[in-house]
């Protein structure tokens, strides 16, 4: 029963295959829309996970210190709980860095080292609760040494913010994907119907139940979903290398994070929920089957 | 043969048993029973305007029954209601013992793999072959493709279409093609085979050899009912006859029709 519904179906698709095609055409645009969308929210979820945990404050100290105090606050800082490591960075040692980031604006690059305040670098355990960085953060800007503390929380606050938006607007596109599948594969399925009058009269006349007559058109509707999305995944897999192969080492380096594509779960995801819609869609447009 | 398909849902509280087949043993009781029976049968698709207004008619088993009358009179609506495509307004069709008005939806498909319908417009798949629109009829029973291809061969055989499997639908002539329709209602091996008039699209002689083909699965035991207002087939043959005209049926057994009829009846 399942090879003779697989072989109708096939059959029926090979048949009207410009009509499949343009649908599955249809269903593949909309479809590159919501991997977009999920593209990058699984990209900006990486860069928040990898800032999140970060763990490191910058402590920005007021004027030029002694060596003396440099140690006396190193030594300090060492025995705080959470903290692993702390560094110096001199004024000239900041500059010298700036300098060789910014490398293409001379006027940036000889900036005096006096721009640059000293700072103490420290590292924290990656598992050390944001409370408890904001409560050392906070004694530490209590200390009449230091100008200023910056941490990433803030940005990583940020990055979440945009995340949750690219999460809503997912979301919303994904609305729109389903809306355009079901009317896509809908209307292509009371087409098909259309064209094959005679072959659904004759099934009904012969005794087929109205499962056997719909089973070969779920199938097609089915396929056309999980196609389009397959289709959508493969061009943006293509935009993706293309984006990728330009832009890979500086994307890299501003963001600290390697872009990546979908992961396979939800590619594989993206290609049920288009099998799946299809055929819901498929089962919506022939619910007025011929009646014999 | 009947059993249910996989697809198939399960059967419905009024689900068709079919009670005899063709060629299978029966009992004396129930093979005594006339295999269609209309019981003052009303229908109507207008208000005011009856098809069929109080219709009684019983068909025996294995009988060849020509059903005739003018345009209009019913003829295509008593085998609509019969295979339920149509349900009757009032009254009872009983087909081998069930009331065929009473089916479930989910019934009627049961009832139509005990029938076996040929139109006048053959209702074929063009782009399937001949084989595919013969074998559908078998697929929908859930038969192995095995069977299926012998008995479809059988089925192409008796129509004269052996070898012709292969060809598609389209390319056929239209008596080839009306040949292939009889077969696809034969194939199922049906208890009665309900021809709506099935050369009216031929011309005289094909339109002979197409009924003479209906009288070889008569022969065969099977029951015909042959709806035609073609007046040159039914002088052809004294078969019995049942005129529909002002929405009753006039029964003539031999298929004469009295004096003065004919011009009334206006055949």
């Amino acid at each position: 029963m399942i090879h003779g519904t697989t072989r109708r179906a096939s059959r029926g698709m090979l048949r009207e295959w410009r009509l499949h095609a343009l649908s599955v055409f249809s269903l593949a645009v909309a479809f590159v829309c919501l991997g977009a969308a999920l593209l990058v929210v699984t990209n900006l979820h990486a860069v928040e996970e990898r800032w999140s945990h970060a763990g490191r404050a910058s402590i920005y100290l007021k004027d030029s210190p002694s060596h003396e105090d440099v140690e006396a606050f190193k030594t300090a800082l060492g025995s705080v709980p959470g903290v692993t490591s702390v560094r110096f960075v001199s004024s000239g040692d900041a500059q010298s860095d700036f300098a060789a980031q910014i490398a293409t604006s001379q006027k940036l690059a000889a900036l005096p080292p006096e721009a640059f305040p000293s700072s103490l670098e420290i590292e924290v355990r990656p598992d050390l609760p944001d409370a408890e960085l904001s409560e050392i953060v906070r004694k530490l800007k209590l200390l009449p040494a230091v100008e200023d503390v910056e941490t990433y929380q803030a940005w990583t606050e940020r990055l979440s913010r945009l995340v949750k938006g690219g999460v809503a607007a997912s979301a919303l596109l994904a609305i729109v994907v389903f809306a355009s599948v079901l009317a896509v594969v809908g209307s292509t399925m009371r087409l098909a119907l259309q064209r094959r009058r005679t072959e659904v009269e004759v099934l009904k006349m012969v005794g087929a139940s109205d499962r056997f007559v719909k089973g070969p058109f779920l199938l097609e509707g089915s396929a056309q979903g999980a196609l389009g999305a397959v289709g959508a995944l493969v061009l943006l897999a293509a935009l993706f290398a293309v984006v990728r192969g330009r832009f890979d080492g500086e994307l890299a380096a501003l963001i600290g994070v390697e872009p990546s594509f979908l992961p396979w779960s939800l590619a594989l995801s993206l290609v049920g929920v288009g099998a799946l819609l299809g055929m819901t869609a498929a089962a919506a447009g022939l619910r007025k089957l011929v009646t014999v | 043969m009947f059993e249910r398909d996989e697809d198939d849902p399960p059967p419905a509280k009024a689900a068709f048993r079919p009670l005899l087949r063709a060629g299978a043993r029966f009992g004396r009781e129930a093979a005594q029973r006339p295999i269609l029976v209309f019981e003052d049968v009303y229908k109507s698709y207008r208000p005011g305007a009856p098809v069929l207004r109080g219709m009684d008619l019983a068909i025996e088993r294995g009988e060849f029954v020509f059903i005739t009358g003018p345009s209009g009179a019913g003829k295509s609506t008593l085998l609509r209601l019969l295979y339920r495509a149509e349900r009757v307004d009032e009254g009872r069709i009983l087909f081998m013992g069930r009331d065929v008005a009473r089916l479930t939806t989910a019934s009627v498909p049961f009832l139509r793999r005990n029938l076996g319908i040929v139109f006048q417009d053959f209702k074929l798949v063009g782009s399937w072959t001949v084989f595919e629109n013969v074998a559908i009829t078998l697929e929908v029973l859930g038969m192995p493709a095995r069977l299926i291809r012998s008995r479809v061969g059988e089925a192409l055989e008796r129509v004269g279409l052996h070898g012709r499997g292969h060809d598609p639908a389209s390319v056929l002539s239209g008596g080839e093609q009306q040949r292939v329709a009889i077969a696809r209602a034969i194939v199922g091996e049906p208890a009665l085979v309900l021809a709506d008039e099935p050369t009216g699209n031929l011309d005289p002689q094909l339109a002979l050899d197409i009924l003479g083909l209906f009288e070889e699965i008569n022969e065969a035991g099977t029951t015909v009912l042959f709806a035609t207002h073609d007046r040159s087939l039914l002088d052809q043959r004294a078969r019995r006859l049942i005129v529909l005209d002002e929405g009753k049926a006039l029964d003539v057994p031999n298929g004469a029709i009295p004096v003065g009829c004919d011009n009334e009846l206006a055949i």
